[in-house]
């Protein structure tokens, strides 16, 4: 059997499926390739999505322990396991669920099953049946993604967990060890520490959260230093042993002296890699770079000028929200629209309790590239919003060019980051100035009240904080 | 009291004169009322009112030259679709624009805008920190203007002309001849004003030292192809810069024209890029391409004519004016050649003739239009445009054809749509009815756009050959002269032929010479031999 279409879109993760949905509205004929039955890849079955659900039954828990700071105060909470996977399972379902009927109303032919190439113009694909069909296409976008790391010599252990296994939330164990201390590794552990879990993390650099600003990470960092049991830097594994009923766990510390530990369970969390094997590549154009991202331009074509790639397998940062935009990107530059891939900011966000979240220019970079920025910090002890949610552990800065004024990078630490992360993009997009921050009026009393601050400290003016003019 | 001001009058429109003003003081005008004509550089075109009221004191008189956006008269007792209508609201209504539109009134002035500040010493050039203050061209009580010189500096690089950043008067000079200035220390006090010029701020670095660009004359700006890589033949990318301030949109917009936003200057805050900013590097662009790098002959300074006899000086009508920049444009894009050739119409003229009624007339452009119109099938190289910013030729499905018709006011060439379709007595009716609209300066604005090739006939002067400038960005342009009897050797014998000369120049980045000369010859020969027409279909 045999077919064609105009689209084929392999992989139906956020970058695939906003690839597909957008060719499709732009009146090409598309198809989808995805191994699972409906779009939605890993952030919606194994990733943002369900640890999302998993970090917010974890927050409650924490708000009600913390609620006696104030005066009330709540039992110990039961936690039935089974009814926390089931309400995740459901949130996944109605959203992939959703997202299949997109694809039908929009008329993609959908196949569940996995693609390979034959040639720049034909796919392979073993469907889900077992059934094999052939598919030409004029354009394919590859989208395929990325899966978790693992460290190379390890056994197969029921105990050994990549992020996967640890969303799957089958057990809550008493002692956790988290191999990484990167955005994975801290929600995680976090998250089974609220649960009840005695959590270790072991990260190989000086500080959690390589990659972030520091300032950022020491407001997480103060936080977890009470929660974990251990926080081991600058400390590798050495080796991992199964043993009954766990996993003995063989360190290395900087002086180079060894030590072991037995752990419950382990989650490894040491970054994650593109899926760009066992796709017939060879038999295209396309060229891969020494860690296996696809090359691409900044149309995401690949060097096969008929197949694009988007999303993970093209290159960090490694988010859902920049293989979204990506997506777009190239199907309208298949639909022959002149655009490229080219932000000025791309947030990254650690869902953590509390939050970190910054996008542009950090002061590591700044710092790297001996750029001459203004850095405004506003502590969030400030600001009268935090401190009635009781949670003035928190920090707003903006990362300024000195000569210009404008804003060139935004980091903000404490609850709903996050949220608060999206104005700082826009700021940045726009090519704002400090003066335009500052003059925009926020709204009282909010945490978004924050980055105006940051602005007024800048030009030494803040409401709320004094500072003595230089 | 409101105003009506001169609205939006079509792209690219940004003044005209004004023929007749329709209304006089104390008329009552409604929405969508005809008030003013008004002769742009393409069409002579009525204004309708877009308030409504009584016209109070009218502020333009008949010739004058009025801008959009400019006050045509004011208006009472109005309703209008004026946000600022609100009448008689004394007080609240001292508007800070017009604080500053009248001259000299300092103290009001000041008040608006809130009091005395300083101006700083801008940046001077790159690495220019400080130099010794050899001139002051304004005292105390001066009004400044942007941009007017203020300061003589002199620096270790050179002595440089100084412009004011601000706008307002003077109230202290803070310094003297010989002293040292330093870049960003007060220079003077002034008042009332609209300074850009707030202290150490980063705005006067990023606007790059006007007085600098005196003593460096900057290259003109080059038209980068896109880079396209090897392995993706035909694919034009749009580049990706980082840490350019331009919003999303702003970039969109570049790269659909194809523009590299890291070339645009910025004239906003911090350098921030604008859409304006965008459209007008695009339109420097196409300046400097259209001189080909060459210096155009407007720039080059007059001599003195008046040491050989008396002069005047008479302002360029806009048809003039417009004219001389099209032409100009024409001339240094397009390498021009001239193909000639004449035709026999001896045929032609007894079946014109034949059919010209006592009322009806017929002349002999019709014909040549409706071959032409084929012949741009034929040859689509003809119909069409060159596009040396994406490097890629236009062409054109439709047959449009300019013909240049002598006004009283100038040349002037409307446009016949759609000619393919149309048959020889129809493209005789319309050009009869098209070329008396132009003379009586009736032509709409769309009727002058659109042309794929244009028809100038002189015959009606006289004339053998002349070499007609291509109608950019058109390909080419066929010229008529006036047809002559003439002896023509056919088949061993003299014979008197009707012979009209015909002279095409065209683009010749568009159309090699032997293609123009097979044009003109299948012309010939369509004209002579009707039926090829037919033949060719």
């Amino acid at each position: 059997m045999s077919s064609s279409v105009q689209v084929v879109v392999i992989g139906a993760g956020p970058g695939g499926y906003a690839a597909a949905f957008l060719a499709a509205d732009l009146g090409m004929q598309v198809a989808i390739v995805e191994k699972e039955a409906n779009p939605g890849g890993v952030c919606l079955y194994r990733g943002c999505i369900p640890s999302k659900a998993f970090l917010h039954a974890a927050k409650i828990i924490s708000e009600a322990r913390h609620a006696k700071n104030f005066g009330i105060e709540y039992n110990t909470p039961h936690i039935d396991i089974d009814k926390l996977r089931d309400w995740k399972k459901s949130v996944v379902a109605k959203l992939t669920g959703g997202l299949g009927a997109l694809a039908r109303a929009r008329k993609i032919k959908y196949f569940q099953g996995e693609a390979s190439f034959l040639n720049s113009n034909t796919l392979k694909i073993k469907k889900a049946d077992g059934s094999q069909e052939e598919l030409t296409f004029e354009k394919a976008i590859l989208a395929t993604g990325s899966r978790p790391s693992m460290i190379p010599g390890i056994p197969q252990s029921p105990h050994i967990w990549d992020s996967t296994a640890a969303l799957n939330l089958e057990t809550i164990p008493e002692n956790l060890l988290v191999v990484g201390g990167g955005y994975i590794g801290m929600e995680l552990g976090t998250a089974y520490r609220e649960l009840g879990s005695k959590v270790s993390v072991v990260e190989m650099m000086s500080g959690l959260l390589p990659g972030a600003d520091r300032d950022l990470a020491d407001v997480l960092n103060k936080r977890v230093k009470n929660l974990f049991t251990k926080v081991m830097l600058e400390t590798k594994v050495a080796k991992m042993e199964a043993v009954a009923d766990g996993v003995a766990v063989t360190f290395t510390d900087k002086e180079g002296k060894e030590f072991k530990e037995n752990y419950n369970k382990v989650l490894v969390s040491i970054g994650r890699r593109p899926n760009s094997e066992n796709l017939g590549l060879e038999n295209t154009k396309v060229k891969l770079t020494p860690r296996g991202f696809v090359e691409v331009d900044d149309q995401r074509r690949t060097t096969d000028p008929n197949i694009y790639a988007i999303g993970d397998i093209a290159g960090d940062p490694m988010l859902a929200h920049k293989a979204t935009h990506e997506g777009r990107v190239a199907a309208e530059a298949i639909a022959g629209h002149k655009v490229a891939f080219g932000p000025q900011a791309i947030p990254a966000v650690v869902f953590t309790d509390p939050e970190i979240a910054w996008c542009g220019l950090t002061e590591l970079d700044a710092a790297k590239a001996g750029l001459d920025v203004t850095v405004a910090k506003f502590p969030w002890g400030a600001s009268g919003r935090a401190l009635t949610l009781d949670r003035q552990d928190g920090l707003t800065k903006l990362i300024i060019d000195t000569k210009t004024q404008r804003v060139l990078g935004v980091g903000i630490a404490g609850v709903h980051a996050g949220e608060m992360i999206a104005e700082g993009v826009l700021a940045i997009e726009m090519g704002a100035l400090a003066k335009d921050l500052e003059m925009t009026i926020h709204p009282h009393p909010t945490l978004s009240e924050t980055s105006m601050g940051a602005a007024e400290i800048f030009f030494g003016t803040s409401t709320d904080i004094f500072k003595p003019r230089k | 009291m409101a105003e009506f001001k001169l609205p939006e009058l079509g792209e690219n429109i940004t003044q005209g004169t004004i023929t007749k003003i329709l209304v006089k003081s104390g008329d009552t005008v409604k929405k969508g009322q005809n008030v003013l004509e008004l002769e742009t550089d393409k069409a002579v075109l009525e204004v309708p009112c877009n308030v409504e009221g009584v016209v109070g004191q009218i502020m333009v008189k008949s010739g004058a030259v009025i801008k959009v956006g400019q006050p045509v008269f004011t208006l009472s007792g109005s309703s209008t679709a004026a946000p600022s209508a609100a009448p008689e609201k004394p007080a609240a209504q001292a508007k800070p624009e017009a604080s500053s539109l009248q001259p000299a009134q300092p103290s009001t002035a000041a008040a608006a805008s809130g009091g005395v500040t300083e101006m700083i010493l801008p940046t001077l050039g790159e690495n220019i920190e400080k130099g010794t203050v050899t001139k002051i061209y304004v005292k105390a009580g001066d009004r400044l203007e942007k941009g007017k010189n203020i300061l003589e500096v002199e620096t270790d690089k050179a002595v440089l002309d100084v412009p004011s950043s601000a706008e307002g008067v003077v109230k202290e000079v803070l310094i003297k001849p010989g002293t040292v200035v330093k870049v960003g220390q007060p220079v003077f006090k002034i008042e009332g004003t609209v300074s850009i010029a707030k202290p150490a701020s980063g705005i006067s670095a990023a606007k790059e030292a006007p007085a600098g660009t005196k003593t460096t004359t900057p290259p003109p700006p080059v038209v980068q192809p896109p880079v396209s890589q090897a392995a993706v033949p035909a694919a034009t990318q749009p580049a990706v810069h980082k840490d350019v301030p331009a919003a999303p949109s702003v970039r969109l917009l570049a790269r659909e024209l194809g523009i590299d936003i890291g070339q645009v200057p910025g004239s906003g805050p911090g350098g921030r890029i604008s859409a304006a900013d965008v459209k007008a590097y695009c339109k420097t662009l196409n300046t400097a391409r259209s001189a080909g790098g060459g210096a155009v002959a407007a720039a080059q300074p007059l001599p003195d004519f008046t040491k050989w006899g008396a002069t005047r000086r008479e302002a360029m009508s806009n048809v003039r004016r417009k004219t001389a920049e099209h032409l100009s444009i024409a001339w240094n894009t397009i390498p021009h050649v001239t193909q000639f050739d004449k035709v026999d119409i001896t045929e032609l003229e007894k079946l014109r003739k034949s059919i010209s009624g006592s009322n009806k007339k017929i002349s002999v452009t019709p014909f040549i239009i409706k071959v032409v119109a084929q012949a741009l099938k034929k040859f689509p190289q003809f119909n069409a445009s060159v596009d040396m910013s994406t490097q890629e030729i236009i062409f054109k499905d439709y047959v449009n054809i300019g013909v240049a018709v002598d006004t009283d006011r100038g040349l002037l060439v409307p446009v016949l749509k759609n000619v393919d379709k149309m048959s020889i007595l129809q493209i005789s009716d319309e050009l009869t009815a098209l070329a008396e609209r132009a003379r009586l300066r009736k032509t709409t604005i769309e009727e002058m756009q659109g042309g794929c090739f244009t028809i100038s006939n002189l015959g009606g002067i006289g004339g053998t050959y002349f070499t007609p400038i291509v109608n950019w960005p058109e390909a080419a342009i066929l010229g008529l002269s006036r047809g002559a009897t003439e002896q023509v050797y056919t088949d061993g014998h003299f014979v008197p032929r009707l012979m009209l000369p015909l002279s095409l120049s065209y683009d010749h980045r568009l159309v090699d010479g032997a293609d123009g000369a097979r044009f003109i010859r299948w012309v010939v020969e369509a004209i002579q031999q009707p039926f090829l027409l037919e033949l060719n279909k």
